[in-house]
């Protein structure tokens, strides 16, 4: 008798579920394709390493809705900065979704990163820390925003590619020795994504993307960025790294087309 | 008398009244963009008309309105084109997101389609309306996309009389909805 009721109630939940909350059961098929997705990602890009979701190791900062799909600023954040190696941004639903992976070396402060990169449409933007043993942890955000990597550069790609290597880096403030800085480092670069089109020609620019970027201060590492495609023009990063209070920060940059370029900036304390 | 200039040269002028009107200091407005007579065959991506000849424009509620009826859902979207010097250890996995049940034709839209793909296309068309010519078709892909615009002026001239473009096209579906992972039509392939 007992056992039959239950049986009812449960029924009758389950059929309540059903026809109330269909639209939740749309919204989960669409969450398992974009965890598949992931997971395929997973399998190519960490060779099937284990990547762990984590709430502490690190953390995804992005607009809900982007003003502008090839413009959208991402901060990671990583509060147990010492046990953190490198960090990888992948942009799931991307083309090439790799956008970035960023050694920190010994002069780097691995607390937070921040980057803008290209989105092509509504996605997860995963951000993975790897630990200096070696594993690896996720934290994700959704982002809307469309037409990222097609968006066209300019009036012309000679025009996209003026100046192009020159750098600039500034400092929110003052450095202080054995304190950590926040700085940013932004180089003249188009970023030429391969898939956007002179809706004049019709013909597609061909890629010219950063490629690497070494920043060092002394003559300690601060940070190793490999880039693709799917950092945005101009491409930025924010990091932060301890001062010594005198050397000065060098940064060498170079694309896929050959493209080297470095500079030299002054971030001693009495700057 | 715009009309005289023909298709591509209707798009300059429309620019130029555009322009004129700024700078004779009246209160900028954007033109009408008025249809073409055939298909249009200027730059794929910008400013679309608001009307199809022998089509209904809807927007997302109407089309909402409309999925009881279960309409065949043509989305001729471009597929993401290969960058063609993409270095080989660059992981190129494009996914395309469709509204739920729709078929990809990508790039069904073009001004000019090979004839063994306009043939395909109908004959698919032909399957999933079950011959039935007044069932109702919604094409789409994203907005200032004339690629939709072009494949709704195909089946309207193919007979087709219930079709349904959807000018806000993916991208206004995924604001209040889920999208599917979908590919490309059997026999279509990835074209761009």
């Amino acid at each position: 008798m007992m056992r039959i009721s239950r049986r009812t109630f449960a029924l009758g939940i389950i059929g309540t579920c059903c026809l109330s909350f269909t639209p939740t059961i749309a919204i989960a098929q669409a969450d398992r394709e974009r965890e598949e997705r992931w997971q395929q990602l997973v399998s190519y890009l960490f060779d099937d390493r284990e990547v762990v979701p984590t709430e502490t190791l690190i953390k995804i900062e992005a607009p809900a809705r982007a003003q502008d799909a090839a413009l959208v600023p991402i901060t990671l954040t990583m509060p147990e900065k010492d046990k953190i190696k490198s960090v990888y941004l992948v942009i799931d639903d991307n083309p090439v979704p790799l956008a970035a992976h960023v050694t920190f070396g010994p002069a780097a402060d691995a607390g937070s990163l921040q980057m803008r990169v290209r989105i092509d449409t509504y996605t997860n933007v995963h951000a993975v820390a790897e630990t200096k043993e070696g594993r690896l942890f996720s934290a994700v955000a959704f982002v809307k925003a469309s037409g990222g990597c097609s968006a066209p550069s300019g009036p012309s790609d000679l025009e996209a590619m003026k100046g192009m290597g020159e750098m600039r880096l500034r400092l929110s403030e003052p450095s202080q020795k054995g304190k950590s800085t926040a700085a940013t480092l932004m180089i003249r670069h188009p970023n030429f994504t391969g898939m956007q089109m002179n809706q004049l020609t019709r013909l597609y620019t061909p890629p010219r993307y950063i490629e690497k970027m070494t920043v060092t201060y002394g003559d300690q590492t601060v940070l190793d960025v490999a880039g693709d495609i799917s950092l945005s023009t101009n491409p930025a990063i924010g990091f932060n790294f301890v001062s010594d209070g005198r050397q000065s920060m060098k940064v060498v940059a170079s694309d896929n087309k050959g493209g080297r370029w470095e500079s030299a900036f002054d971030v001693s304390a009495n700057n | 008398m715009l009309r005289l200039l023909g298709k591509p040269r209707s798009a300059i002028v429309l620019v130029l009244v555009v322009f004129m009107s700024a700078t004779t200091g009246a209160p900028f407005s954007v033109a009408e963009i008025r249809e073409p007579d055939g298909l249009w065959t200027g730059p794929m991506q910008g400013e679309t008309p608001s009307t199809l000849n022998g089509a209904r424009v809807i927007d997302l509620a109407e089309l909402v309105a409309l999925l009881p009826q279960q309409p065949v859902l043509v989305d001729v979207g471009p597929a993401q084109k290969k960058p063609e010097d993409l270095p080989q250890d660059r992981l190129w996995l494009p996914t395309h997101r469709s509204i739920p049940g729709a078929a990809w034709f990508p790039g069904a839209g073009a001004a000019v389609l090979e004839p063994a793909k306009e043939i395909i296309f109908f004959r698919r068309l032909e399957e999933l309306t079950g011959g039935d010519r007044s069932k109702p078709l919604v094409v789409f892909c994203r907005p200032e996309c004339w690629g939709s615009w072009n494949a709704g002026k195909r089946l309207v001239a193919r007979g087709y009389s219930r079709v349904h473009w959807f000018p806000g096209g993916i991208t206004k579906w995924q604001e209040a909805h889920d999208v599917r992972q979908v590919t490309p039509e059997k026999g279509w392939g990835p074209e761009q």
